[in-house]
């Protein structure tokens, strides 16, 4: 379709932002709620960005980088994901579920890129021995110069693939109805695999009684008109509750293992 | 290895108390810990870099600089956001000039609880509850989502730097003690919370997989997810969710495999028309399919 070169541009230099601001600056504006809507504005349709980008954020949730582990990358994720909405007029649960062979690639680019900075350290251990602030410094401009620039060059690559693909993918979504549909609802599906991964992390077996009342609570408050927008915030604070609760239990019945009068140090 | 040749410092008079704009400037610089994350080494370098000025102000004799700022390097992965409490602690140590191994082991093993304690606080609950608010705002096209999205997370993660700052700095050495003996107690009151937002999302957010299967029957067409909703409301989230789970720990699934499950399911589910939605199934079936 419309391929512009500004657009181009102003893409690559917010995508250099963006691949660094997933790992270190914020570490909050790279997230797809807060990112497609600015990737919108560039493309010239904000609206579609908020709504992309509220429903990428949902599917993220649990998709986090936890643990040193890499999940779909939200960065490249979302940009492609915004120009199928974008250019190629795609509903936005279809243009997430499509856009997730591109995420899957940017996590690849990820560990690619974590392995190379493993070369720097020897230069940072020199800087290090020589007592050289600077040297250090270096060593992190470095590393982000490669991190964003990598990425600023996949995203020119999305953006130019994406666009000369927007026809295509018109053409599609107009005849195959049923695979945009199919994408539509995979694409609402895969925040099942965050809770899963949440839940690997987190549930011990006595927990059971835990998750399922979190499940009933949400259904009973958020079928309740006055209270369903608040929904989740309710939910945190007794869940807060029993947090404490358990801290308190476990902590008492510690200290009771030790005899009753440990002071806890 | 060079830096184990030292164990202690050459210049062992403790330094004077860091002042609050060395501090401060730390918990800024604590923002890019991950900056040069890499796997030999993961946070070394970002980690140094964001001890720099205080290390600077402590070691005022060069050799003993070198000494540090080598150890500094040592490997390290925590959270990113709970990182200055490992700084704080780290940098009183220092500051007393403690003997340089303690040091090392001290932020080992403070590091290494902080991270899973943080990711359960920061990254599982604080985080899905603020997109469960503002998410939908933006899909009703309100900027107020984003914004009040930045501006909670951000603030929430900046206060966490600060106050985890300056109390383990103040602190000192006794809240390694504090956190490293309830370290396990933590967690799992952490995780207790976490599990039950979890299942708050599986049918506050999951509500929009279910089943599209409309039995034409005259006036009263029969809609199949009707009658599931009276066994259970969300059964569909709820048991996809588990299925998740199940195949991750027992299986040893990969995010990405599961992604790729998740796609053959609703294109095949949308070839039969099975799923909700407003789209023509590819396969001719004696049934509507509804949204």
């Amino acid at each position: 379709m419309d391929f512009n070169i500004v657009e181009c541009v102003l893409l690559a230099i917010l995508t250099f932002f963006f691949a660094i601001d997933q790992f270190s600056l914020t570490e909050i504006v790279y997230r797809p709620i807060i990112a497609c809507p600015i990737i919108g504005i560039i493309l010239g349709d904000m609206e579609t960005g908020l709504a992309v980008g509220g429903a990428y954020e949902l599917m993220m949730v649990g998709n986090m980088p936890v643990g040193g582990a890499q999940p779909p990358n939200a960065v490249l994720g979302g940009i492609v994901a915004m120009v199928f909405a974008v250019k190629a007029n795609m509903d936005t649960n279809a243009a997430l579920g499509a856009c997730m062979i591109f995420a899957t690639f940017g996590q690849y680019v990820v560990t690619l890129t974590f392995t190379i900075m493993s070369g720097l350290m020897a230069k940072a251990d020199k800087a290090a021995e020589e007592a050289n602030p600077r040297g250090i410094t270096n060593v992190l401009n470095i590393s982000m110069l490669i991190l964003g620039s990598l990425f600023a060059v996949i995203a020119v690559l999305a953006y130019t693939g994406g666009t000369a693909m927007a026809d295509t993918l018109q053409n599609l979504s107009d005849n195959a109805s049923w695979l945009m549909g199919g994408l539509s609802m995979a694409g609402l599906m895969m925040r099942f695999v965050g809770f899963g991964i949440l839940l690997k992390i987190m549930f011990a077996n006595d927990m059971w009684g835990y998750l399922l009342s979190g499940f009933a609570l949400a259904l009973v408050i958020g079928n309740i008109e006055a209270t369903a927008s608040a929904t989740l915030i309710l939910i945190a604070f007794i869940g807060i509750m029993l947090a404490v609760i358990d801290f308190k239990l476990s902590s008492m019945s510690k200290n009771a293992g030790n005899g009753g009068m440990s002071d806890g140090i | 290895m060079a830096s184990n040749e030292f164990t202690t410092y050459k210049d062992t008079t403790p330094a004077a108390r860091l002042d609050n704009k060395t501090l401060n400037k730390m918990v800024w610089r604590s923002c890019q810990l991950q900056a040069a994350f890499n796997y030999e080494r993961m946070q070394s370098a970002g980690w140094l870099w964001s001890m720099l000025p205080g290390l600077q102000k402590i070691h005022t004799n060069k050799e003993d600089l070198a000494t540090s700022m080598t150890h500094n390097m040592d490997f390290l992965n925590t959270h990113p956001f709970a990182v200055t409490f490992v700084m704080g602690m780290v940098l009183s140590m220092e500051q007393q000039k403690v003997d340089i191994q303690t040091i090392r082991s001290v932020r080992v093993s403070t590091a290494a609880p902080l991270g899973g304690i943080g990711d359960a606080l920061f990254w599982m609950t604080l985080i899905p509850i603020i997109a469960g608010m503002t998410a939908n705002m933006a899909i009703e096209g309100s900027l107020l989502g984003p914004i009040l999205y930045f501006v909670i997370a951000f603030g929430c993660e900046m206060a966490l730097r600060y106050g985890l700052m300056y109390w383990s700095y103040n602190m000192g050495t006794k809240a390694v003690t504090m956190m490293t003996a309830y370290a396990k107690e933590i967690t799992h009151a952490a995780s207790v919370l976490g599990v039950f937002v979890i299942g708050a999302l599986i049918s506050n957010m999951g509500a929009g997989a279910k089943l599209g299967v409309s039995i034409p029957n005259g006036e009263n067409p029969i809609v199949v997810q009707d009658y599931l909703n009276k066994v259970l409301p969300c059964l569909i989230p709820l048991l996809f969710t588990l299925m998740c789970y199940v195949l991750i720990k027992k299986k040893g699934f990969t995010p990405v495999k599961l992604i790729g499950l998740f796609l053959v399911i609703g294109i095949v589910g949308a070839i039969f028309g099975i799923w909700a939605g407003s789209y023509t199934p590819l396969v001719p079936v004696p049934w509507d399919v509804v949204a």
